[in-house]
């Protein structure tokens, strides 16, 4: 399983635009969460997450976003999934995250 | 006509896509849609998550023993990692999500019947089904 992650700042919007392509599980997660820690060290903005290219995530992926979007709600940032597959969609959805992290899908 | 299809598996992180590949393989095999592979994968994935977390003895082996039949698919996750309370289990909050618990909520959610055996001092099996229909 690999998890591979480009990260760049959109200057314009002044927000991070994170891209995880493969797999997030108990081993890959940590990945995620230095990519998203890093991010946040070098520049304290809110996060787009596209998810186009993740193919998989369980619960270990939604406790390190979770983790995010805890640190970044203090300094008044957000977090926000773009573009979920059906199936972490529907792990969104069961676990309530939706309404919290992708809005736009519970309309 | 039942099959059985057992997996012996290091508590390592790295083992736990290995045998989320192979159940979905299996699940495959029985003509699971799309979307009830994924689900099983999830499921199983959870279940052995909390084997590797929860390990205690030196390499933390677990089983995953897989029943596989036209009717449905049994997989079992079992640990020695010295069990838990259950009284002790609560639901996690939704409203307050917070990093880690959500596992086996998933898990019931996702899979058709899921039951838990768990003893103090020895380990905890969680047996989960999902029907072909």
């Amino acid at each position: 399983m690999t998890l591979q992650i480009q990260r760049s700042f959109d200057q314009e919007k002044g927000r991070w635009n994170i891209t995880p392509k493969g797999d997030v599980d108990i081993s890959t997660a940590p990945v995620l969460r230095t990519a998203l820690d890093e991010a946040y060290r070098e520049a304290k903005a809110n996060v787009v997450l596209h998810f186009d290219q993740l193919n998989y995530m369980d619960s270990t992926g939604l406790g390190v976003i979770i983790g995010a979007y805890g640190r970044m709600k203090e300094s008044g940032n957000d977090i926000i999934l773009e573009n979920p597959r059906d199936n972490i969609k529907k792990l969104l959805r069961i676990t309530n995250l939706d309404r919290l992290l992708c809005p736009e899908l519970c309309e | 006509m039942t099959d059985m299809v057992k997996f012996s598996v290091p508590g390592k992180p790295q083992y736990v896509g290995t045998i989320r590949m192979a159940i979905s393989s299996l699940a495959n095999s029985l003509g699971f849609d799309v979307e009830a592979i994924e689900d099983i994968k999830v499921a199983v994935s959870e279940a052995c998550t909390n084997a590797v977390c929860h390990r205690s003895t030196i390499n933390g082996e677990y089983e995953v023993f897989c029943e596989l039949s036209k009717e449905r698919l049994v997989v079992s996750v079992v640990d020695k990692a010295g069990g838990y309370n259950p009284e002790t289990y609560s639901e996690p909050c939704l409203e307050c999500p917070k990093e880690g618990g959500l596992g086996i909520y998933i898990i019931k959610a996702l899979m058709d019947e899921v039951d838990i055996f768990t003893e103090v001092g020895i380990g905890t099996r969680i047996q989960m089904v999902k029907y072909t229909r």
